[in-house]
């Protein structure tokens, strides 16, 4: 049962990459898919911590606890970018 | 079922992602598509049960290449040519002929692989039995320490040639300079940098410590290492030096000095080169590998041949 439960969470939650996909496909503009970027590092920290239990190897909280102390590094070199208008063509 | 289906979401997603970021139009988002294939990459790694890997493509992916990649776009809207911002993909005829032939020949090598008998007795096999003789329960730094030293060695000898090869080529065709970030005298950045710098230190030395029995290792603790100093360069706490101070040769060094040095001891009292004599030895060759590819890295992302404290 608690396996099913965990695998359907890990699937629910990869779906939603998926969607997140078409948003930094899609644009416009460069801060929209930035942040579609970050959004998808948040959802693969909790894909990571639901495979942890799932797949039984506790070092993948390691990883999500590296993608959680990283996340800041892209935003932050996003934010030092000089603005441009960069359209979707 | 359902581990079907999340490894096919899985592949389907990576194959996407990673042709968008070959053909994608814009440069930005073709490396957005990079910086998210690596995340995919690192479930990929965990879904296969290699949390080794996963953890050094969390920490170079997250902490390194993203960065690396927007700093070169921001170098290239400040400096590059004109016409920078697209990477104009050509379409040649014998473009597809040559991707089909190539997919066949994978194919080809991927089914003669499958094909092949399982050998009774490979060297993997041995390596996990002979483990405990090397003293670290963790396979991954048991075989890169103890029974493929070399190797290891040879690694830290190609990081410091790329950072010598950076060196000189930097000399010839330096970067521009960048105007100094803009959020440099928010407050927010501060309290960030006070928060992320030491963590980064302490994650460090943790996988470094854990890589005796678990996931982890010199490798991705340098990595992780290396990403406290990228975000120190990014928001200008570090910038570049015209020359390296004598602290940084010797860091860039440490590594490639220290192994050497236990290697060549152990072969001085007479047991093989490079056999490290226990688990104290293979720690210190560990942290000083740590040291170096720390600050190797630092150095290659700020392209420069040392660094200073802004003032």
């Amino acid at each position: 049962m608690m396996d099913w439960v965990l695998s359907a969470t890990a699937l629910v939650l990869l779906l939603n990459l998926g969607v997140g996909m078409i948003r930094v496909y899609r644009g416009p503009t460069p801060a929209d898919r930035m942040l579609a970027a970050l959004l998808f590092g948040t959802t693969t920290v909790a894909v990571l911590l639901v495979l942890a239990d799932w797949v039984g190897l506790p070092a993948l909280r390691d990883v999500a606890l590296l993608f959680v102390m990283l996340a800041a590094i892209i935003s932050v070199a996003f934010a030092g970018l000089p603005t441009t208008d960069e359209e979707e063509r | 079922m359902i581990g079907l289906a999340i490894d096919s979401v899985l592949a389907l997603g990576i194959v996407w992602m990673a042709l968008q970021t070959v053909r994608s139009d814009s440069l930005f988002q073709a490396m957005l598509m990079f910086i998210v294939f690596g995340l995919l990459m690192s479930l990929a790694w965990a879904r296969l049960h290699a949390p080794d890997l996963a953890l050094a493509e969390a920490a170079i992916g997250a902490g390194i290449t993203g960065a690396l990649l927007l700093v070169t776009w921001r170098r290239l809207q400040v400096h590059g040519p004109d016409d920078s911002n697209g990477p104009r993909l050509m379409t040649r005829w014998l473009a597809l002929p040559i991707a089909c032939a190539s997919a066949l020949l994978v194919i080809i090598i991927g089914w003669t692989a499958l094909q092949l008998p399982a050998v009774p007795g490979t060297a993997g096999e041995l390596t996990l039995q002979r483990l405990e003789d090397i003293g670290v329960s963790n396979p991954v730094t048991g075989v890169l320490l103890g029974f493929r030293a070399y190797d290891t060695l040879m690694e830290m000898a190609v990081l410091l040639a790329a950072w010598l090869g950076a060196r000189a080529v930097a000399t010839e065709f330096r970067p521009g300079v960048l105007p100094g970030p803009a959020h440099a005298e928010v407050p927010l950045v501060g309290a960030l940098l006070s928060l992320v710098v030491p963590i980064s230190i302490l994650v460090a030395v943790y996988l470094l410590q854990a890589g005796g029995s678990a996931p982890g290792g010199a490798f991705q603790g340098g990595a992780v290492l290396a990403a406290g100093g990228v975000l120190l360069c990014l928001t200008g706490r570090l910038e570049a030096a015209a020359q390296a101070s004598a602290l940084e040769r010797v860091g860039v060094i440490l590594g490639l000095a220290v192994f050497s040095l236990t290697g060549l001891i152990v072969m001085a009292t007479g047991g093989p080169m490079l056999a490290l004599p226990g688990v104290w030895a293979i720690y210190l060759v560990e942290t000083a590998l740590l040291l170096s590819i720390a600050l190797t890295l630092v150095l290659l992302f700020a392209a420069a041949p040392g660094l200073r404290r802004a003032p």
